[in-house]
């Protein structure tokens, strides 16, 4: 479907048009999300829940300097940077919390990473998530996240490399 | 262990399908609920001033059934009046 004039009719605040782009794009900021909330699937759908929320609320500010989608990455990573910062200590999130996923995606390859991912920190859970599984450059990246692109490179490099060690050392 | 190709290919499985259904209405309703705030706002902005109305044609209403007077009664009159005037904002907002 094409992107371009849903964004100008939701900018225009068409709901029909905005549901149809969080229909195109909730996979993608749930997904990103469930990985920030190291597999709690009711905090990552709750943080998307107020992602779109907000985007609707700004969506007359959206000027297209930069995609769609990463204009609403951004807004769920300082979503879940904000809850994060509410969170009590005893309710930090820890180890992966999610279930395994099931079907064709079920590789015990796929498990290990996403519970290798939950000992990411999150700038590097989501630079790499943004990087490779969501196809972002790293400069749209670092839009994302709010970082400088060197700073992104670095939690790049050092989430590659715990990823690295923390799979390597799986039996 | 595992080489830099492996950990490419893991990392670049896009990332697995959600269904939007449940999602989508669920943030429909929310928009709705949302975009009817500055609706609410004014009805219970227009119910205060309402009170406040009803309360001084109380007052009013209680001075002109001691002494009446036609000039006394014009302040009951338009208090009446704006308080027919205010419930249909009322009426009107609870509408939207």
């Amino acid at each position: 479907m094409e992107e371009y004039p849903l964004v100008d009719r939701a900018v225009a605040k068409d709901v029909a048009a905005f549901g149809a782009l969080a229909r195109l794009h909730q996979s993608n900021v749930r997904g990103l999300l469930l990985r920030l909330t190291k597999g709690n699937h009711a905090a990552a759908d709750d943080l998307a829940q107020e992602t779109f929320l907000e985007a609707w609320r700004g969506i007359g500010n959206f000027r297209g300097d930069s995609a769609f989608a990463t204009w609403l990455y951004r807004i769920a990573y300082s979503r879940f940077l904000m809850a994060a910062r509410r969170r009590k200590p005893d309710e930090q999130l820890g180890e992966w919390q999610g279930e395994a996923p099931s079907g064709a995606a079920a590789t015990h390859a796929r498990i290990d990473l996403e519970r290798a991912f939950a000992q990411l920190s999150p700038p590097e859970s989501a630079a790499l998530t943004l990087c490779f599984a969501l196809g972002l450059s790293n400069t749209q990246a670092a839009d994302a996240l709010g970082l400088p692109l060197g700073t992104l490179k670095s939690h790049i490099l050092r989430g590659r490399e715990k990823l690295k060690a923390i799979l390597g050392d799986q039996p | 262990m595992m080489t830099d190709t492996d950990l490419d290919a893991l990392l670049a499985a896009p990332l697995p399908e959600r269904d939007a259904g449940a999602f989508s209405v669920l943030l429909l309703e929310r928009i709705a609920h949302d975009q009817a705030r500055p609706a609410r706002i004014l009805s219970w902005v227009t119910v205060g001033i309402l009170a406040v109305v009803i309360a001084a044609a109380a007052v009013f209403g209680a001075g002109a059934r001691t002494a009446f007077d036609a000039g006394v009664m014009t302040v009951p009159a338009i208090l009446t009046l704006l308080t027919l005037v205010l419930s249909y904002a009322v009426a009107r907002s609870a509408r939207e």
